[in-house]
């Protein structure tokens, strides 16, 4: 099975999949369609949102900035409005797989998927993003910090869709995402999401947990003292000891634990510098 | 498995419909029902990109696409490009380089390099090499599809 059903708007998609539970929604395929290759996942229907209006692109209004959904990775690794200390989410982007699939994958497939180590989890949450959700019930929006709960599972219930990414407009700032994987492409083995602002350093760590690892705490503790060595190094260890990862085919866990502090130091030290 | 769907498809400037399992990617259609052979089946997970095709003038993989979700949408295989002048080149260039040599990933290699050069025929080695990272060769370790690839745009700025 898997008939492929392709709705006109979001009303129809999501009726759709309440009426019929074993479907599943189809953004770009680049994950999904690779499981069903695979075996890994039955579906009687895909529900294409391809012709869904309003869910791709990147808008601007006075609230912020809104991805939709079904915007690829190519576009948002080459998107204008992603500026400032919403760099770091172009940046993640463009490193996603490679050139063809990130014609075809999208932002809202990708955080739906949200596998622990994909690029955008650590950025969105760096940016303090929101989840755009479309259920039976209507639009609600969560912050990604609530929407990621534990290894690939997110607040979505079944049947909802991620509409699109919530944004505050960039403020002028540096940011920078640095990716440590096996070969370029692959999944991340570490990855750190960085931005600052005046004296606050906010600092998002990937891939080695079931969600990124960010502390409040830390970063206030951190905050006017990024000028100070050992003041970084408290920063940097006291994420690793947030961290829970699991050993698997890109490193161990305890490869890892090593990898947080350095790639945490070096990531604040690039933007310190670059000021 | 047996459930079966129509689908209409555009497939080198050529529309029409065909009648193939409702789960079928649009590799399976393209080599199963209307054997069209130049995309090929390496891993079905987007990863070494030998089925790379043009869809809407964009290079995609065919093994991630449902067929399904191909209506409206204009594919152009490697056999759409027979009279291309560049791809003809670039077909002509791997072949004087040494390019090719078991073939299996070559098709996939000349749709995403063809893209890369009408893109950008400036690229540097380094990019063609960025490129083609989605593009898996495990005969020729890349260096004579690089150099294919620098001669065929260097006769495109020409």
């Amino acid at each position: 099975m898997s008939f492929v059903v392709v709705p006109t708007n979001i009303e129809d998609a999501v009726r759709f999949l309440a009426d019929n539970p074993e479907a599943r929604p189809l953004s770009g395929g680049a994950s999904l369609v690779a499981m069903k290759n695979a075996g890994l996942i039955e579906a009687s229907h895909f529900v294409s949102l391809a012709r869904i209006e309003g869910l791709n692109g990147i808008s601007v209004d006075e609230g912020g900035l809104r991805i939709g959904g079904m915007t690829r990775h190519r576009d948002i690794a080459a998107s204008a409005h992603l500026t400032g200390d919403l760099a770091m989410i172009a940046q993640a982007a463009g490193q996603i797989a490679n050139r063809v699939v990130r014609n075809m994958g999208t932002i809202g497939g990708a955080v739906g998927n949200a596998d622990p180590a994909a690029d955008y989890l650590p950025v969105l949450t760096c940016a303090d993003a929101d989840v755009e959700i479309y259920g039976a019930d209507g639009p609600r929006r969560i912050s990604i910090e609530h929407y990621l709960i534990d290894w690939y599972e997110t607040a979505l219930e079944p049947g909802e869709i991620v509409t699109a990414i919530h944004l505050p407009h960039p403020k002028e700032a540096r940011s920078n995402y640095h990716k440590l994987a096996r070969t370029p492409g692959d999944y991340a083995t570490a990855s750190v999401a960085c931005a600052m602002d005046g004296k606050r350093v906010r600092v998002a760590v990937g891939a080695c947990g079931p969600k990124p690892i960010r502390s409040a705490e830390a970063e206030a503790a951190l905050e006017g003292q990024i000028a100070d060595p050992a003041a970084i190094r408290i920063f940097a260890d006291s994420l690793a000891a947030l961290a829970d990862p699991m050993d698997d085919v890109r490193g161990s866990s305890d490869y890892r634990l090593r990898l947080i502090p350095r790639m945490v130091t070096a990531a604040i030290n690039e933007i310190r510098g670059a000021h | 498995m047996s459930d079966k769907q129509v689908i209409s498809l555009s497939i080198n400037g050529v529309t029409g419909e065909v009648f193939a399992p409702s789960d079928s990617t649009l590799l399976d259609v393209l080599r199963d029902d209307l054997g069209l052979h130049a995309a090929k089946r390496g891993c079905n997970q987007g990863v070494c990109g030998a089925c790379t095709v043009m869809i809407d003038g964009v290079p995609m993989r065919s093994c991630l696409t449902m067929a399904g979700a191909c209506e409206d949408h204009e594919v152009k295989t490697l056999e759409g490009y027979i009279q291309d002048p560049l791809m003809n080149s670039l077909q002509e260039a791997m072949i004087a380089s040494g390019g090719v040599q078991c073939g299996f990933c070559t098709s996939g290699v000349l749709i995403t390099a063809r893209n890369l050069i009408e893109e950008k025929p400036d690229a540097a080695a380094e990019e063609m090499r960025t490129a083609l990272s989605g593009n898996l060769c495990r005969c020729t370790g890349y260096v004579r599809i690089v150099e294919a690839i620098a001669k065929a745009a260097k006769e495109v700025v020409v």
